[in-house]
């Protein structure tokens, strides 16, 4: 996807510091492999990798603490960074930290259809593949914006029905049946 | 060579084989003609329905994806200035003005002509070069492996998001994630933290899906409003004419695809630019101005980008080192079929070698027939709503991950990924190098634990080792090379950081 911006949206200083912890962590797992006992043990490897995330989550951190600093506050650190990606549609520009912010990076319909999707993958085994599917479709297309319902349910209905002849059918792919349907 | 021919046209007489190339290249065109889902995205999702079939129908399918794709994100950027993929970004300069002159369908056409005049050109390429690189590849040692595969990830990190810490940072995550269980050596648990089921480690296929696919599509949602654009094409075979007068571009923008390709971490969208760059300085008398509608800056990028594909194939085959971020996943997949990319391939299974490039050779062929027909279904499949498409590839990326071996946990792992990807792409951390982390990982410990062997564990044995062997010392010197040419020092020596 082409970057839209030129600037990271707010938060870089806190996402910068998440990577940092858990670099911090996988570090210390790595080591707690075989320790520091030989230079071909198991852990020798990923402790080397693991040391290469924190020294860059410190490289991280360090530059997004210092834009922040140079902006005033956490928010204008996307006015004042040189980010190099994005995600299209996310606006960029300064603004109030805080819920309104999060909202701009994560807004309500990105969330909701997330929570839509992990509530469908924890349906799959009990309500089976196509009854959840179909459900998690429906709810999605609305969350989405898509008010025909008509439309949604002929796309929804056709889309699992395809999806079982092609992949069930031809591509012997064993998609959940549901343990609620099996008494 | 009578055998090579056989296993060749080995796909072209199947009627199975045949259906699966058409069908593959089909699905590559539509799914890469989507702005913002990426041929490496349907790759991943697509692949992991192909894991229980036979491995020639496998990569029957997986050729005609790749190519398609490809090709398919030309269309988009001819019709709508979005390029469908980053390899069509230098497609856009002048095929979008091209498609405002009301030439769109000349423009599509020619740009189908020159991408499969530039697919053969790269598969020619890969059918000469690969044999070649194989046997020379029979003398890298593990001290070997590991710098080319360093200097990959290097590379994917430096080109595909721009900042190599960032690049470096998803290479080293890459490597951790490849770890996830027992020690292939040792068999000592690593980073299971006392679950039975990381013990098994943890599926690149689930993660390629969740990295490329569900975080590609939560970047989408923010957009999902948007409306597409209808455009009118008409007449799009372009004249024999035509095609003659580009021809010699043609040629040398696809050199310039394979040998880009080719390189570890370049794939078609370096290459297409870079072709797009000798067009403008080698052109002096375009047909118009590069920028307003020049075919000649439709022609060079076309070529190339298509032209990468065979390039990528080269060390990905011979070297099992991939060439751009689609390599690595056709990798992965190539392991779960059983096959170890590499030099051994060669000469182990030459008949899946030469049955590789005769299914390239197939799907280009019907990348030229889908790509000079079907334009009205095309237009329709670009004009779905995102409300409806969305979902709809969710739900795929979903039966993909549960298709790897039937497990829920699989699915619980993709969502996590594309969650994390998802906030990784928004902070400008290109995904790429973590793919190519998961794939390069377990080579990289193994090369280097079998290096630091040999020099009996002795730091500064291993060390002076990199100096002694001509090779290693090249290797090295690339790598040394690419690290400095991100630095801030050299970009301002190079006058293009004007920060003091």
């Amino acid at each position: 996807m082409p970057p839209s911006t030129e600037t990271p949206p707010p938060g870089e200083a806190f996402f910068a510091s998440l990577l940092l912890l858990m670099s911090g962590f996988l570090l210390w797992s790595a080591h707690g492999i075989s320790g520091f006992g030989s230079t071909v043990s198991a852990g020798a490897f990923p402790m080397g990798a693991a040391a290469v995330m924190v020294v860059c989550a410190l490289v991280f951190l360090e530059r997004a603490v210092r834009r922040a600093a140079s902006g005033g506050a956490m928010s204008s650190t996307a006015a004042a960074s040189a980010g190099d990606g994005g995600v299209a549609g996310v606006d960029a520009s300064p603004s109030p930290a805080g819920p309104a912010g999060w909202r701009r990076i994560v807004p309500p319909v990105l969330l909701w259809n997330t929570l839509a999707l992990a509530g469908y993958m924890l349906a799959l085994e009990t309500a089976g593949f196509h009854v959840s599917s179909g459900v998690f479709l429906l709810l999605s297309m609305r969350l989405l914006g898509s008010t025909r319902w008509g439309l949604n349910v002929a796309v929804a209905a056709g889309a699992v029905a395809a999806i079982h002849v092609v992949f069930q059918t031809v591509f012997s792919v064993v998609l959940p049946a549901g343990t609620l349907w099996q008494g | 060579m009578s055998e090579a021919l056989q296993y060749f046209f080995m796909s072209w007489v199947d009627p199975t084989l045949v259906l699966l190339a058409a069908a593959g290249t089909f699905a590559g065109i539509y799914i890469g003609a989507i702005p913002g889902l990426s041929v490496t995205m349907a790759v991943s999702i697509l692949i992991s329905f192909t894991f229980k079939w036979p491995v020639n129908e496998a990569l029957v399918l997986i050729a005609g994806i790749y190519l398609g794709g490809v090709y398919g994100g030309s269309r988009t950027a001819i019709l709508l200035n979005i390029p469908g993929a980053p390899a069509a970004i230098a497609t856009a300069l002048d095929g979008y003005p091209l498609a405002q002159r009301g030439e769109a369908g000349r423009a599509i056409g020619l740009s189908t002509v020159m991408s499969v005049i530039g697919g053969f050109v790269g598969i020619v390429a890969l059918a000469v070069a690969a044999p070649a690189v194989s046997s020379f590849a029979l003398h890298f040692g593990p001290r070997d492996y590991l710098l080319l595969a360093l200097w990959g990830i290097l590379l994917v990190g430096s080109l595909s998001g721009g900042s190599l810490a960032k690049g470096v940072f998803c290479g080293a995550l890459g490597v951790l994630i490849a770890s996830v269980g027992l020690d292939p050596l040792t068999a000592e648990q690593r980073f299971t933290f006392g679950s039975v089921q990381l013990t098994a480690g943890i599926s690149y296929i689930a993660a390629m899906i969740g990295f490329f696919g569900v975080s590609e599509i939560l970047a989408q949602m923010h957009r999902a409003h948007l409306k597409g654009v209808r455009q009118d094409v008409s007449k799009i075979v372009p004249s024999w004419r035509m095609v003659r007068s580009h021809l010699p571009l043609s040629l040398r923008a696809s050199g310039i695809g394979v040998g880009v390709g080719a390189l570890p971490g370049a794939g078609g969208d370096i290459a297409a630019l870079m072709a797009y760059d000798h067009a403008r300085r080698s052109v002096k008398q375009p047909t118009r101005p590069f920028g307003q509608g020049a075919y000649e800056g439709l022609v060079a990028p076309e070529s190339a980008n298509n032209a990468a594909v065979g390039g990528a194939y080269v060390p990905m085959l011979t070297l099992g080192i991939p060439g751009d971020a689609v390599t690595a996943v056709i990798i992965g997949a190539l392991y779960i079929h059983g096959l170890k990319p590499g030099p051994m391939l060669m000469i182990e299974t030459p008949h899946l070698f030469w049955f590789t490039v005769g299914s390239l050779a197939l799907a280009n062929l019907f990348l030229l027939v889908f790509g000079l027909t079907g334009i009205r279904l095309f237009a329709r499949v670009v004009d779905t709503p995102r409300p409806l498409l969305l979902p709809l590839i969710l739900v795929l990326s979903v039966v993909g991950a549960y298709a790897i071996g039937n497990n829920i946990v699989d699915v619980y792992w993709m969502l996590g990924f594309g969650v994390f990807g998802y906030f990784l792409k928004l902070y400008g951390f290109p995904v790429a190098p973590v793919i190519l982390g998961m794939i390069l990982g377990p080579l990289m410990d193994r090369s280097y634990r079998q290096a630091m062997l040999s020099a009996q564990e002795d730091v500064l044995t291993f060390a002076t080792e990199f100096f002694t062997s001509p090779l290693s010392a090249t290797l090295l010197a690339a790598l040394v090379f690419t690290l400095l040419s991100q630095t801030r020092a050299w970009k301002r020596l190079r006058g293009r950081d004007p920060r003091p």
